[in-house]
């Protein structure tokens, strides 16, 4: 008997498909996976030994980065974990826009990775179509904090300035359900993209649970666990948490489509509410003199793509003695050990890419 | 299996030294009570592991502990010099944390195999996290005195 031989590929770091810069070291036999190990890394910047060395002011617009697709839940992390440490109870307004704009930076995320998916199954036209709507949600951020994707629109106590131009976000929740039901025409029953993704890359409750993989990844997986239940910020807001069982790609792609509906319902409900309220008044931190008090804080969010915290130990001076990052893709990464074990080359992009893995997340 | 995290009666069955808040404080036998939490508390999901460098005092690490089920969370930490017990047995998303943890602390994971330099280049000497790291690698411009910058 001949013993089998197996081979090495190198997918990466320049893949069109890894979302950023991702090393997948494979080790084939013919077309099949044996192993995966991924090699992630290269877009380190620092971000926790940098935070040891700027002030919180300092360090504010550089927490954007950390995910540029989804810049707005960092912001809101940190700002709410130094809230939470100077004991500051934001204003209900303030809870309210915050809430919008999240809702507004999760579905362009979410249009993203829907588009980003489609073009890495070989499907160019939903990538266009999703990048259409993404764009309107662009242009109203952009209006309103005078930047595309890195907003630093939150600030220690509050938001920068009142929200504005609320006709268009009227404009956006208007068309959006429309332009949803239109991709699901294309895509949802599609028996290309069923044969791609139906069965493909199970993760079973368990197995999410033991890798630690939060947000849609684990709710498409049925186990029922959303941040925004738990959070303060959505306390008066209702909305029910997509949980599926399908464990699939399909069903984390499903998943993300019922979750852009959601989040429509959410920003109606906010929208209603911040017209409601009257001007806003806020009593912002003075960044400038800002000590934390001495202690350890942490606070968690839902982002796009799962569970995100923030841990900040202070030894009550004006910057961070340590600051710790809790970043959702980190862990789906790690994931792909598992998942494409077993797996067909050919399956091993479309695989990867239903986890919505973002590299600037991973490397921080 | 479901059932509710009993601070009084955790701690009565092990060897803990202190409780902070939700923290609780560990001399030894980290993996042991680790286990112990998960299969009889139900804590499924290990959150994150943070280390922090508290200079003479050693390096703590903290595993965070969450229950899908009951939504409860739980800190352990344990305070160390050079080397911990892995945990990657009863959590296997604890190969991401130890791993990032070896890359910028220098904590060995006895257990883990695959510990290897994760951001930092194969090349690196020192451990960037760590208080006493000097940053004064030659290869760059402006730790390179002979270079006017």
């Amino acid at each position: 008997m001949t013993a089998v031989k197996t081979f090495k590929l190198n997918l990466g770091p320049q893949h069109p498909s890894t979302h950023g810069v991702l090393r997948l070291i494979l080790e084939l036999d013919g077309e099949k996976i044996l192993s995966c190990e991924p090699d992630v890394g290269y877009l380190h910047r620092g971000m926790e030994k940098m935070a040891e060395q700027m002030k919180y002011v300092q360090y504010l617009p550089t927490v954007d980065r950390i995910d540029y697709l989804a810049g707005c839940f960092y912001s809101e992390l940190f700002c709410r974990t130094i809230e939470k440490a100077m004991g500051v109870e934001i204003p209900d307004k303030v809870k309210y826009i915050r809430v919008l704009l999240l809702e507004l930076n999760r579905i362009a995320s979410h249009l993203l990775w829907i588009g980003a998916f489609l073009m890495d199954l070989g499907a160019t036209s939903p990538f266009f179509y999703a990048f259409r709507e993404r764009e309107m949600i662009l242009r109203y951020f952009e209006k309103l904090t005078g930047q595309r994707m890195m907003y630093n629109y939150f600030v220690f106590g509050g938001v920068r300035t009142d929200i504005n131009y609320l006709e268009d976000i009227e404009n956006i929740i208007d068309i959006l359900p429309q332009k949803i039901k239109d991709y699901e025409k294309i895509i949802t029953d599609n028996p290309i993209f069923l044969t791609r993704t139906e069965g493909k890359g199970i993760i079973e409750q368990t197995l999410a649970k033991n890798y630690s993989i939060t947000g849609v990844n684990l709710r498409a997986s049925g186990v029922s666990y959303d941040q925004r239940l738990y959070d303060r910020l959505y306390n008066n807001i209702e909305f029910v948490p997509i949980v599926l069982d399908g464990k699939d790609s399909w069903s984390r792609y499903k998943a993300r489509i019922l979750e852009i509906n959601e989040s429509i319902k959410i920003i109606q409900q906010a929208l209603e509410k911040v017209k409601q309220l009257g001007d806003l008044r806020q009593v912002l931190i003075n960044p400038i003199r800002l000590k934390l008090p001495e202690g350890e804080y942490y606070s968690e969010i839902e982002a796009p793509r799962g569970l995100a915290s923030c841990y900040i130990l202070s030894d009550g001076s004006d910057k961070p003695y340590r600051l710790k990052w809790r970043t959702p893709s980190y862990y789906s990464v790690n994931l792909l050990r598992e998942i494409l074990r077993g797996a067909y080359l050919n399956d091993a992009i479309a695989i990867a890419g239903s986890l919505d893995i973002i590299l600037p997340e991973v490397d921080k | 299996m479901d059932k509710k995290f009993n601070y009084e009666e955790f701690i009565k069955s092990f060897n803990v030294i202190g409780v902070v808040e939700d923290k609780i404080l560990f001399e030894k036998d980290i993996h042991d009570a680790i286990k112990f939490a998960k299969n009889t508390y139900s804590f499924d999901m290990l959150k994150n592991i943070t280390a922090i460098d508290k200079q003479e005092q050693g390096i703590e690490i903290i595993y965070h502990l969450y229950s899908t089920e009951n939504n409860e969370n739980v800190r352990f930490s344990i305070t160390l010099q050079d080397e911990c017990e892995s945990v990657t047995d009863i959590f296997k998303s604890a190969q991401a944390d130890e791993n990032e943890i070896y890359d910028m602390f220098g904590i060995k994971f006895l257990g883990n195999e695959s510990l290897k330099r994760l951001y930092m280049p194969e090349s690196w000497q020192g451990f960037p996290l760590k208080k006493d790291y000097v940053q004064d690698d030659t290869r760059l411009a402006w730790n390179d005195s002979s270079k006017d910058v």
